[in-house]
């Protein structure tokens, strides 16, 4: 499990946020020594960094500068402060994502899986059971079969299988297509995620989406 | 200053002149003195006092040339002292004194209230930065416990944030520093943001979000920019018309010299008699009386930000058919922005 170290010093924030990545499958962690942010940085060895510009003793601008002259740990800017001047400066800095609040939670996961998928050279291949996905090509393979899906259906999909033993509300499915500029509507969604049914049917996989009344989908 | 006008000035004193040359040319007379002495010393007097009004009129004239056609050629006239030399002759000193002690009261009252301006922005913006973080808190919590919590808060807590959006970029416009970076910035993730921010609205509304693909690059802010797109989809959905195929489209033309970006959308539209007033400040007009949620300052901020931005912003609408935003974005026109 990835670790994200949350360098927030709203109480509420970082404890919220903590809950929202482990309820995602990553590991949250909350910095409390902000005296010593750098060692404590050090100790913790996160895979990423979620971190405030407002906070005490160091504001997060100088503390990104600081921690870039010994590390490459990636970096995602998440502050108050809207605009572009402060956003080149921490992209200078040397910021990897800049994210101003307040955000939208599944935004906010969705770029810190781009961050962290970019830093991974974005494996194109994802495993499901015994199911070989190649994202770009939307393909899924088994053994000798092969099924082509459309972008949107591979959009669900490799969602899906990212996000395994939970629940996938239909706004996470929503948020993710349409941050890759698929502006579909409700309607368009429960076609296509049927589509997507019938399609790992051919392959075997009749009941491998679930749908949770009311709450969403899961693999299974 | 004219010669005449100087003279016509001074008519007093050459009557008076004149007056005392005949009673002294009496008073010689009765004491008998030559005719020929009298002449001469008329003349002598005549000619000195001619010199006196000459000079006079000369130091004069200096002074007040320069002053009228300074204050005319200065675009900030109030600095016409400062362009001045320090007058020799008196009344000319009394002027520029007191003009000195207007300018420096003025100057400092004016200074006073962009002082005062000033710290109201900074105390407006650290304020919206603050707001935020309850808000930021809020998202996160609901998100967190979503079944447990009525959706409908989600969307008023939106409404919330682009109202404190919008007085953060009121502000920010209307203030004459420099609050905005140009830079290249790719339209096409501009409006996939904003797609997101707005997503929760348009999908309750069945409103379909139609984007052309665009690979297309523009000068601008981006987030000056997306605050702007975000008035006029705010504007769309806000302005529906009840019917089944609601729609927002989005494209972009580009030739030579510009890009257009065009938001369409199949409302109810804007009345002509509305629709050159529609950017003027608290404006709301037909729509935004029979509507509420009206203030009348969104369109009018987008101008305002396209102007300092060197956009140039324009609609054109049929009641009941459709309203049509236009910005359009000068290519390399770096002199423009400029200004």
């Amino acid at each position: 499990m990835q670790k994200i170290l949350i360098i927030e010093d709203d109480e509420l924030i970082s404890n919220e946020l903590k809950n929202l990545l482990n309820n995602n499958n990553y590991e949250g962690v909350i910095l409390k020594d902000f005296k010593n942010a750098l060692r404590e940085i050090k100790e913790l060895k996160p895979d990423l960094i979620l971190l405030d510009i407002n906070i005490p003793y160091m504001n997060g601008e100088m503390l990104l500068k600081n921690l870039r002259e010994t590390s490459n740990i990636p970096v995602i800017m998440v502050t108050s402060r809207n605009s572009d001047i402060d956003e080149a400066l921490s992209i200078t800095y040397g910021a990897d994502d800049y994210i101003t609040k307040p955000y939208n939670p599944n935004i906010l996961l969705l770029r810190i899986g781009a961050v962290l998928k970019r830093l991974n050279n974005g494996t194109d291949t994802l495993i499901f059971k015994d199911l070989t996905i190649n994202i770009s090509k939307g393909i899924i393979k088994k053994d000798n079969l092969e099924i082509i899906l459309t972008k949107n259906e591979m959009i669900i999909f490799s969602y899906l299988v990212n996000h395994q033993n939970k629940i996938v509300t239909r706004d996470e499915l929503m948020t993710t297509l349409w941050n890759n500029e698929e502006f579909i509507n409700d309607n368009a969604l429960t076609v296509n995620v049927s589509r997507l049914r019938a399609k790992l049917k051919e392959i075997g996989y009749e009941d491998a989406i679930d749908t949770r009344k009311g709450m969403g989908y899961i693999l299974s | 200053m004219k010669f005449k006008e100087y003279l016509k000035d001074k008519f007093y004193a050459i009557i008076l002149t004149f007056l005392s040359v005949g009673i002294i040319y009496l008073i010689f007379k009765a004491f008998r003195i030559k005719t020929d002495i009298i002449f001469i010393g008329i003349i002598i007097f005549l000619i000195c006092n001619f010199f006196i009004l000459s000079i006079d009129y000369f130091r004069k004239k200096r002074f007040y040339s320069d002053f009228l056609s300074n204050i005319e050629e200065l675009d900030k006239s109030y600095l016409v002292l400062e362009t001045l030399d320090f007058p020799e002759f008196y009344e000319g000193k009394i002027l520029y004194q007191a003009l000195y002690e207007i300018n420096k009261s003025y100057l400092e009252n004016v200074n006073k209230i962009n002082n005062s301006r000033r710290s109201f922005k900074e105390y407006v913006e650290m304020w919206i930065h603050e707001v935020k973080i309850p808000l930021a808190s809020l998202v996160l919590t609901i998100n967190n416990h979503q079944t447990e919590i009525n959706p409908k808060i989600k969307s008023q807590i939106k409404r919330l944030e682009d109202y404190v959006d919008q007085v953060l970029y009121y502000v920010r416009s209307e203030n004459a520093e420099k609050d905005y970076l140009i830079k290249k910035v790719d339209l096409g993730s501009i409006i996939k943001n904003i797609g997101l921010k707005n997503m929760d609205d348009l999908l309750e509304n069945h409103i379909e979000f139609i984007v052309d693909k665009i690979n297309t690059f523009v000068l601008s802010d981006s987030k000056w920019l997306e605050f702007v797109l975000g008035q006029i989809i705010n504007n769309a959905i806000k302005y529906k018309r009840n019917i089944k195929n609601s729609y927002i489209k989005i494209s972009v033309n580009e030739d030579k010299t510009k890009v257009v970006l065009t938001i369409e959308d199949n409302g109810i539209g804007i009345k002509e008699s509305d629709i050159k007033q529609v950017f003027e400040k608290s404006f709301t007009g037909e729509n935004g009386r029979v509507r509420s949620k009206s203030t009348g300052m969104g369109l009018y901020i987008a101008k305002n930000m396209c102007n300092k931005l060197g956009h140039k912003i324009s609609l054109e609408s049929i009641v009941n058919k459709y309203t049509k935003v236009y910005i359009t974005f000068a290519k390399n026109d770096f002199y423009e922005i400029a200004k």
